[in-house]
């Protein structure tokens, strides 16, 4: 579904991305693993076109996107939701999810309902919510919030940026139980978590970057008992 | 008493058009993220576009609105191109000094082909006066006061209740989130700009109309009011610069009733800086955000 081939990105003189290849396939679940500064962030910006690339091609469902407009990009039906949850702090929670279905056009009045309705029930807490605004709320509801809007335009594949990211731990258990829920309604999920075993636990198959690079790649299940991996990520 | 009550309501009048000068001027920077100081000089324009339809067309109030709100809406996708566009990932300052520029380069040309004479706007509203209890308030007045009501109050459902609206506030909010949901940031921070000098057209316009006289610099000193009135009410929240255009006019109108006419921009001026010195993010409170 989602392919990306030798992408490289810099920043300045700083080589960001050196040179990164992987695959997502439909309906599973990839996790992009790694530490501080291992280019995780910068691939899913580069994929939505946030960043310039200095080489590579990425194509989604045999379109070329290297260099499509981000609205353009986000249109083919891949949301992106970002680091540090970025929701839009004045709207209410109701807008935020409204300008959700601004990346898909073809959504009827009867479709928006129904995807709002989805939403609810995944995230009861946003219905109690939902004319507070999106900066009033706890990390860990706009973190939801991020992802509901992300799932309101009804994207073909999801992109989670670090979804975990500095939210309690039994949040984290929920927000990881919501990422298996998504697949199971029948979108790619391509997550990107510091948080390895966790991630690893709910992926199909997973990258390990370094440097700019992908280190290793395999099932979940390989990773998760690959030594290095164990080592370096999941404190064993 | 009774001066200084008509007064008020000529303070009143006249910070009506500073408070839509000053949404308008907020709308701008709040969609852009980009300080302006081409404002004046778009609603020079704005004044000059009615002045000529005035001439052309007779005295059709809404006529005038509409070719005011039309010419500003045209500079304001010029000042986007050309101050703007290019700009977005630039430091703030590069296209702050843009608009500098370009508001130079419009104001000149706008001497050559306008000249550079006062030129008398035509008196479209007759000027009735009405007497209630001891205020006395004339036609030009009521009507300046209906049109900024009825704009602001379009403006805020707009913003407020449409779709469009909401996408508007969301890119003045968190640019890289408005990409990543799929919104065409460029072309809707353009519409939003565009939104802004019209409104700022319009309130040139009423400037014109009140002081029966129109120039090709009458935009600075109504650009300092707008920047001002807008500072009051912290840049970017329209409300707030709405009340900060009303504070100035009406402080500024009191300040002469006991002073001299010479010192209005003095009363404005430091009416801004003692407000600054108590509260220096204006009249805002940072609403909805955790510390």
């Amino acid at each position: 579904m989602l392919k990306i081939e030798n992408l490289k990105v810099n920043y300045g003189y700083i080589q960001a991305l050196e040179d990164i290849s992987f695959q997502v396939k439909e309906k599973e679940i990839v996790t992009l693993i790694g530490s501080n500064g291992a280019g995780k962030s910068t691939t899913l910006m580069a994929i939505s076109g946030l960043v310039d690339k200095t080489g590579g091609k990425i194509t989604f469902d045999g379109q070329d996107i290297t260099h499509m407009r981000p609205e353009r990009i986000v249109h083919l039906g891949i949301a992106h939701v970002p680091e540090g949850r970025r929701i839009f702090p004045s709207l209410t929670v109701y807008e935020n999810l409204l300008t959700g279905t601004m990346g898909n056009r073809k959504l009827t009045k009867q479709r928006q309902k129904e995807l709002l309705e989805e939403q609810y029930e995944l995230f009861p807490r946003l219905r109690e919510r939902l004319n507070q605004v999106g900066g009033s709320l706890s990390g860990g509801e706009q973190q939801m919030l991020a992802v509901a809007r992300g799932l309101m335009m009804d994207p073909k594949m999801i992109m989670l940026d670090e979804p975990s990211l500095g939210l309690a731990p039994i949040v984290v258990e929920e927000i990881f139980n919501m990422i298996v829920r998504i697949r199971d309604m029948g979108k790619t999920v391509l997550l990107i978590e510091q948080n390895a075993s966790m991630a690893l636990a709910i992926a199909d198959r997973g990258y390990v970057l370094v440097n700019g690079n992908v280190h290793l790649s395999g099932s979940s299940k390989e990773l998760l008992s690959n030594e290095e991996v164990k080592k370096a990520y999941l404190g064993a | 008493m009774e001066y200084i009550s008509n007064q008020l309501i000529n303070g009143i009048c006249q910070g009506s058009i500073y408070a839509l000068m000053a949404i308008g001027y907020s709308v701008v920077v709040g969609i852009t993220g980009m300080v302006t100081f081409t404002h004046g000089e778009v609603m020079m324009l704005g004044a000059f576009a009615a002045y000529y339809t005035f001439l052309w067309a007779g005295n059709n109030l809404l006529l005038g609105i509409f070719a005011a709100f039309a010419a500003s809406w045209l500079v304001g996708m010029a000042v986007y191109k050309v101050c703007y566009e290019h700009f977005f990932d630039a430091p703030r300052h590069i296209s702050l000094i843009c608009t500098v520029g370009f508001s130079m380069l419009i104001k000149n040309l706008a001497q050559i082909i306008f000249g550079a004479n006062r030129m008398p706007m035509l008196n479209i509203i007759d000027n009735r006066v009405y007497q209630i209890g001891p205020v006395s308030i004339n036609l030009l007045q009521i009507v300046i006061l209906a049109v900024v009501i009825v704009l602001a109050t379009v403006l805020s459902l707009f913003l407020n209740k449409t779709k469009g609206g909401i996408v508007l506030r969301a890119i003045s909010q968190e640019k890289t989130a408005a990409y990543m949901v799929g919104i065409n940031v460029r072309s809707t921070a353009m519409v939003g700009n565009c939104i802004g000098c019209g409104i700022g057209g319009v309130a040139g316009m009423l400037m014109a109309i009140y002081y029966q006289t129109c120039y090709a610099t009458m935009g600075g000193t109504m650009s300092m009011k707008a920047f001002s009135s807008s500072v009051l009410g912290g840049m970017t929240d329209v409300r707030l610069s709405a009340v900060g255009g009303l504070c100035i006019g009406v402080i500024e109108n009191l300040g002469i009733t006991f002073s001299s006419a010479n010192f209005r921009d003095a009363f404005a001026f430091c009416f801004l800086i003692l407000v600054l010195i108590i509260r220096p993010q204006g009249f805002a409170v940072k609403k909805g955000a955790r510390p």
